[in-house]
């Protein structure tokens, strides 16, 4: 019988060709920067709401957000398109090796970064090693007034004070839609469900599916050609890929 | 000062006064460990064992199991379908909350007793597909009076089964023993 020590993480190779499991496309050049998916993701992954005073601190807490840069010196400045950063879902995360207590682990049945709150302890070191800044930690138990508490989505866990977080590619949907699936006998079809994010966009910027899988929109779009992968020389091997200029 | 102190507690008197407070130190802790391993109190004391002898399936009664994540404490309304129809209801004081919660219209408030942390999401109809039994966890309902824990639900627990169900499967052993599978 095999056992969990068989699971070596030697197994994972961290090749270039490495492509994961699921990913996403956004084109900058349709964004419009009216952050229905920083709002959808709060909603979806019960994101606290960490008020004005924390926020000033940088603590404020998304899994999501839109990025703007100026391009230029006084007054030629020109604003870049706005570009929705979130985990990039790296196939070589920076994040992975530094947690002391291996609460973010590279899943090897869906090849996303996890964090187990559970096991968080919140040393914070992941989040500074990540390149993309992306990782929030709860540094208080923020309150939730009525009626917002009953907005709560079942499917994830409510985070509580001193642990770390991050987008998950709505991970608790990739499991609805992979039970669903195997219920009714058959496998996940693509575009059957999305993230949150990619739901709530009325531009239809972000584009989420299998990228092992050649026939899906995803796979499609990304291979179009001018897409690039965000530090992409670190060789974390990011799993969004983003259009601009196109 | 705190030579005093010691000085006095290494006396006989002082001796059996440390032994009186780590005595009560320790029964504090064993009944606190104590009560959280007891059944909650229940609006009404239900007889598992009395509708698991008429034949009535577990599924009858929480159908989600093999629907969904949840299985569902069943409603008044459930209970009445067949209850209306039983003389004894009338008459029974076991049964008078139920009664009441009918007329009433209020809602009987059953405490669940099988839980997972917060931190766990658990599909009840991934392992009811997977061929496991409602007993394989919750014991056995035709010797209990109201739901109790034969298990501690602790993750040593689940995954030993997980990895036992996985056997030689590489593909499954994988699925069944990543952390993202039930903590996300
Ligand atoms: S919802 Fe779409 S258009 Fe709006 S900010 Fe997000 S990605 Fe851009």
């Amino acid at each position: 019988m095999a056992t969990l020590a068989d699971l070596k993480i030697s197994e994972v190779k961290l090749s270039e060709e490495q492509t994961g499991k699921w990913g996403m496309v956004i084109d900058q050049d349709i964004c419009t920067g009216c952050q229905a998916c920083v709002a959808a993701c709060a909603m979806e992954n019960n994101l606290s709401f960490v008020g004005e005073v924390d926020s000033g601190y940088g603590r404020s807490m998304h899994w999501i957000r839109i990025e703007r840069f100026w391009e230029g010196a006084y007054p030629e400045v020109k604003m870049t398109p706005n570009q929705p950063m979130m985990c990039q879902q790296c196939g070589s995360a920076p994040c992975e090796p530094v947690c002391p207590a291996y609460a973010t682990m590279h899943s090897q049945a869906e090849q996303l970064n996890l964090q187990v709150y559970n096991r968080c302890v919140g040393t914070r070191y992941c989040a500074n090693n990540c390149p993309y800044q992306v990782r929030s930690f709860n540094w208080r138990d923020y309150e939730r007034p009525e009626p917002l508490s009953n907005q709560l989505n079942p499917d994830v866990t409510v985070r509580r004070r001193g642990v770390m977080e991050k987008c998950t590619f709505c991970i608790q949907r990739i499991h609805k839609a992979q039970d669903k699936a195997k219920s009714e006998g058959r496998e996940v079809v693509d575009g059957e469900f999305t993230t949150a994010c990619a739901q709530a966009c009325p531009a239809n910027a972000i584009t989420f599916g299998r990228v092992d899988d050649p026939e899906s929109l995803v796979s499609q779009l990304a291979h179009r050609g001018h897409g690039v992968k965000h530090l992409e020389e670190l060789g974390a091997l990011p799993s969004v890929t983003y259009f601009k200029g196109g | 000062m705190i030579k005093r102190i010691f000085d006095w507690l290494k006396q006989p008197l002082g001796l059996i006064a440390v032994g009186i407070a780590v005595l009560a130190l320790f029964s504090l802790a064993a009944y606190g460990i104590y009560t959280t391993q007891q059944p909650p109190e229940q609006p009404i004391q239900f007889p598992h064992q009395t509708h698991v002898a008429f034949g009535i399936q577990c599924l009858y009664c929480h159908p989600g199991a093999a629907k969904g994540p949840a299985a569902g404490i069943p409603s008044q309304a459930k209970c009445w379908g067949c209850h209306n129809q039983i003389a004894k209801t009338q008459t029974s004081l076991l049964l008078a909350p139920l009664k009441d919660a009918v007329t009433s219209g209020t809602p009987i408030e059953w405490v669940p007793v099988a839980q997972v942390p917060d931190f766990v999401q658990f599909n009840h109809r991934a392992h009811i597909a997977a061929g496991k039994n409602c007993e394989d966890c919750h014991g056995d309902m035709s010797k209990v009076t109201i739901a109790q824990n034969p298990q501690v639900f602790n993750m040593g627990w689940c995954l030993n089964c997980h990895v036992e169900t996985a056997g030689q499967d590489h593909e499954k052993l994988v699925k069944l023993s990543d952390c993202g599978t039930c903590h996300y």
